[in-house]
């Protein structure tokens, strides 16, 4: 019977308690809010468990036990988390790890912001723009981060030898070699990388915002400044939570740039607590230890991110 | 001691629906990549710097064992630079991968290698016998659990024509002769440039042999003390610290392997150490350079003996291999000197076998720059020595407890501290007091 | 008067700010190409002006497409992404639009679940990640990281989704449902459309993370053939200590192309879905 409703054209007409029986009430059913809600919600959800509720399971396991690699696991209760708490190449990887985070972000999203203001005005190579800037985005991280090596070169690369032919600096600044500026060697690489994503997405969130919104504060007398105050940053402020939220975890577990650019040093310096876990698991092949470093990262994470709930909640 | 049951119910439950769902998504994949049949024969090896050491394998021998055996090898290169270790300490958890490989790092699955001392005793027996050092590394227990293949050399590579414009004819015999020599080639603007980052090979290839000349060990014969504690560690961490302040660039105290090599090419340092691989680069692609490289043995210390490391590429089969014996047989028939020897030669001595019927081998004389390589086996020892090549001096190493005391001592952390820091780290992973 | 004030805040607004961006994302690709093309005589030699090339040559490109798998390589990277940003944004969006748009029992739980997801690292989940796709016999294949791409992709692209979803007005669904339309229909016809730039966002988002993925494709993918681009640059163009830069910046920047234009296509589709929206809001 429903079929001939849909054969005529007309928007099919599911009417609830009064339409026609059988796969009507199928359609009735499904039509309700639960059931609905989950029948979309079960194989994301599914699979989700499958990948990701397993290894995460088994990896919280792992760090319960004293397990090397080819070798029996052996139950240790929390001693793995005592050794990390009196480890101080532990210690320093959870400060590297949030110096690096909060810098990057807080640059990435400054950075960002004006990327797409800029962006949002119209010139004629918007869209060739658009996609040229989103290339250090784009180029998958290893390979961009082995030429950063180079440019980094203390003679050779590029930084320096502006640096030298302008006279600012000679010899230039040993980026890697200094644990303070491979530091900033790794924020700044990181900063490059993400910025065009907050530009990108926060432009997108600005050309959601409703032009009627601008019209009528232009109407009630706000100049450009305030447009941006209190117009543009408030209606922002979703798109930007979330993209700074997912940003924040994103680069509170980067490991490839760490990986290839100083591999932790010097000194420890730069090792994050990513890379300290992979090199405690498929280095020291100390699987338990390692998954207890991996482990660690959640709840700090967890406190970084409610601290900035916190902040922006306060608004 | 009870451990605690994990949900295995969830765990198992999991399991099915996953595979249930990978199975009906997947289907097509698994049978288009369908498990290797019994009569091919994966061998992974970490890629060769030298091209035509890999290139023989792969046209040469591959084709000859196929052709007499009929079995196909199927050659994994894997990533330099640490790649390599993760996808062995997968292989062996998940009991899947290659069939024998270039196994570094075995003190971290030994138990998942085969018994090959019939093997290793009958290479040894056939060409001149096994340099002794090497077994504390592939024997374990009394068995062969890995046949030494050969040797990487590293030793000091320098600049010829800045040394001898500076003066110094001959290379630094001790150590304090090359920090002088380095201060000298500083001051000119031709820095050394040792490495003390993160790597694997160039940063211990002479920290290690540094600290064994001042007469210090990092544990004792038996692995179970801690040895790094003395005035002479104190006193090899000064002078490191010296030279890294008056002789070195500064950049050096972060680098991994590949950076010296730049460094080198580039022409920002007149010396460094590090395996053949500068010295061919330049042969290559900047002749004028190469013609100025030269190799020299790392100096002296106050024990009046110098040291060098070994950096060992060894085989073993996997035990969860479909057919170990296989495995086995290959090995065999590389390791018999109508294969080996050529396999050898085509890597221009890059690799140096621990065997001494090699000592005098003649490929040595093709380019006499190269012959400290060979000198190396006499008085190279293992990164462990004198202690057990364990699981624990296996995490000495990955995590840089003695390498990062010497560049924290570099970048401004007082001697006492970093031994101290050093000494407690190695305590806390030997599990002694 | 108008008009010079205009030029001024041109000029200032965009005409700089854009140069000096322009400039920041793109000088290490300038070097890149320059790298590139230089012989390694010249690429080493100190005195150079490394942005300039006295001898260009396409000998580190020929070599990068005969001697190495980087085709294979290429291709196999594209197919990984886009069958993994494919899975991802249709488990994403079944994710995100009941939870942003429908109330239901659990919601919340389920909420607060997959948000915890985000938090989870991956070097948490690798060791038992390849344990998984060791048993399902899927190592060496695609199909490996085809399927576990997604565990990185959903948690975000749910969330991204959401913020999308959620701006949509209720108004607009609960006319279409009046009209007599089913949830189905509202959602597909009314509202999705609407979310288009959202879509493009979190695809472009998946894509890109997708075919940057390192430690997985590291542990999964042995076999040269089923190599991707970052994991098969990097084994093959790195032999023991050295690099061989002209060839890896070759293929970095050969490896940008197809994504590149893949963007610059989609660009035009986002302002195009746009200026639809504009036109129907």
């Amino acid at each position: 019977m429903s079929r001939i409703f849909e054969a005529s054209g007309a928007p099919t007409l599911e009417v609830g308690a009064h339409g026609p029986v059988g796969l009507g009430r199928l359609r009735a059913f499904v039509e309700r809010e639960q059931v609905y809600s989950w029948l979309m919600l079960t194989p994301p959800v599914l699979f989700l468990l499958a990948f990701l509720g397993y290894p995460f399971f088994y990896g919280v396991y792992l760090s319960f036990f004293h397990r090397e690699v080819a070798g029996a696991a052996s139950f240790v209760g929390l001693r793995n988390f005592v050794t990390l708490a009196n480890d101080p190449i532990f210690w320093q990887s959870v400060g590297n790890t949030v110096k690096f985070t909060a810098a990057a972000t807080v640059l990435k999203a400054v950075g960002g912001l004006c990327m797409a203001l800029v962006m949002n005005q119209n010139f004629r190579m918007k869209a060739f723009s658009r996609a040229m800037l989103l290339l250090p985005f784009i180029v998958p991280t290893v390979l961009s981060t082995v030429a950063w090596q180079w440019i980094l070169d203390p003679g050779m690369g590029l930084f320096n030898r502006l640096l030298v032919v302008s006279g600012l600096a000679n010899p230039g600044p040993s980026w890697l070699g200094s644990p303070t500026l491979a530091m900033i060697s790794i924020i700044m690489v990181n900063t490059w990388r993400g910025l065009p994503f907050f530009g990108i997405s926060i432009l997108a969130g600005l050309q959601t915002i409703p032009i009627e919104l601008h019209e009528s504060a232009t109407i009630d007398g706000a100049g450009t400044w305030g447009r941006f105050r209190y117009v543009t940053l408030p209606s922002l402020l979703p798109v930007l939570f979330i993209v700074t939220t997912f940003s924040i975890i994103i680069t509170f577990f980067d490991f490839q740039l760490v990986y290839v650019l100083t591999g932790g040093g010097p000194a420890n310096s730069t090792h994050l607590m990513a890379t300290y876990a992979y090199s405690i698991s498929m280095g020291a092949g100390q699987m338990g230890l390692g998954s207890a470093v991996a482990l660690s990262m959640v709840p700090v994470l967890g406190l970084l991110l409610v601290l900035l709930t916190i902040y922006v909640r306060k608004d | 001691m009870a451990q605690p049951a994990p949900p295995k119910a969830s765990r198992r439950d999991f399991l099915k629906l996953a595979a249930g769902a990978a199975t009906v998504a997947t289907g097509p994949f698994i049978s288009r990549h369908a498990q290797a049949k019994p009569t091919t024969i994966t061998f992974a090896r970490e890629s060769s710097y030298v091209k035509n050491f890999d290139e023989h394998f792969q046209k040469v021998l591959i084709p000859a064992y196929q052709k007499s055996t009929g079995i196909k090898i199927e050659y994994q290169i894997q990533a330099a630079g640490g790649g390599a270790v993760p996808q062995l300490v997968s292989m062996v958890e998940n009991k899947s991968g290659a069939d024998l490989a270039w196994v570094q790092q075995e003190w971290l699955y030994r138990d998942a290698l085969v018994d090959v001392s019939d093997i290793a005793e009958a290479v040894g027996k056939e060409q001149g016998g096994w340099y002794d050092e090497i077994k504390a590394l592939s024997v374990d227990n009394g068995k062969w659990k890995s046949v030494p293949q050969a040797n990487i050399g590293q030793v000091m590579v320098y600049r010829k024509d800045w040394f001898d414009e500076a003066g110094i004819k001959k290379f630094p015999d001790t150590w304090d002769e090359f920090l002088e020599a380095g201060i000298k080639l500083k001051a000119k603007g031709h820095p050394f440039g040792m490495s003390m980052g993160h790597g694997f090979a160039d940063n211990y290839s002479w920290l290690y042999p540094l600290l064994w000349s001042y007469g210090v060990t990092v544990m004792d014969k038996t692995g179970k003390k801690v040895a790094l504690d003395s005035s002479e560690t104190a006193k090899a961490v000064d002078f490191v610290r010296r030279l890294y302040k008056e002789a070195c660039i500064e950049d050096c105290v972060g680098w991994l392997d590949p950076h010296n090599n730049k460094a080198f090419l580039t022409s920002q340092i007149s010396c460094t150490n590090n395996a053949y691989s500068i010295m061919v680069s330049a042969k290559r692609d900047l002749p004028e350079m190469g013609k100025v490289i030269d190799h020299a043995l790392n100096p002296k210390g106050p024990t009046g003996q110098r040291y060098h490391s070994l950096v060992p590429v060894t085989h073993g089969v996997f035990a969860y291999g479909p057919d170990p014996q296989a495995a086995k047989d290959f090995l065999r028939w590389i390791m018999d000197p109508k294969q080996y020897r050529p396999w050898i030669s085509s890597g221009d001595m890059y690799f140096a076998p621990y065997l001494h019927a090699f000592d005098k081998f003649p490929d040595w004389d093709i380019e006499p720059r190269v012959k400290p390589f060979q000198k190396v086996l006499e008085t190279g020892k293992l990164t462990s020595w004198p202690a057990p090549a364990n699981r624990a001096h296996g995490a000495v190493v990955n995590r840089w407890v003695v390498i990062d005391m010497f560049s924290k001592a570099c970048t401004g952390a007082p001697t006492k501290s970093v031994i101290a820091e050093a000494v407690g780290q190695l305590k806390q992973i030997y599990g002694v007091a | 008067m108008v008009g010079e004030l205009t030029w001024r805040k041109r000029l200032f607004g965009l005409w700089i700010p854009l140069v000096v961006f322009y400039v920041v994302a793109l000088f290490p690709f300038t070097w890149m190409a320059a790298t590139s093309l230089k012989t390694n005589a010249e690429l080493y030699n100190p005195k150079a002006n490394p942005l300039a090339i006295h001898h260009p040559s396409l000998v580190h490109y020929i070599d990068l497409l005969t001697e190495t798998n980087f085709v294979t390589w290429a291709v196999n990277t594209m197919m990984v992404a886009v069958v993994a940003t494919a899975i991802s944004l249709l488990l994403g969006s079944m994710l995100a639009y009941p939870l942003a748009r429908m109330r239901f029992r659990g919601a919340p739980l389920l909420a607060i679940t997959v948000a915890v997801t985000y938090l989870v690292p991956q070097t948490l989940l690798f060791v038992p990640m390849a344990d998984l796709i060791g048993r399902l016999k899927l190592g060496n294949t695609l199909s490996a990281v085809m399927l576990t791409y997604p565990t990185l992709l959903v948690p975000f692209i749910a969330w991204l989704l959401m913020g999308y979803f959620k701006t949509v007005p209720k108004e607009l669904e609960e006319q279409a449902l009046i009209d007599g339309a089913s949830r189905w229909r509202a959602m597909t016809r009314v509202i999705l459309p609407l979310c288009m730039p959202g879509f493009i966002s979190a695809g472009i988002f998946a894509f890109t993370l997708a075919q940057n993925e390192f430690l997985y494709a590291l542990l999964f993918l042995s076999r040269s053939s089923v190599r991707t681009v970052p994991i098969g640059v990097v084994g093959e163009l790195i032999r023991g200590d050295a690099f061989y830069w002209g060839q890896l910046m070759a293929g970095a920047l050969l490896g940008s192309v197809p994504v590149a234009l893949v963007y610059s296509f989609f660009v035009k589709y986002y302002v195009a879905g746009l200026t639809a929206g504009a036109v129907k809001g």
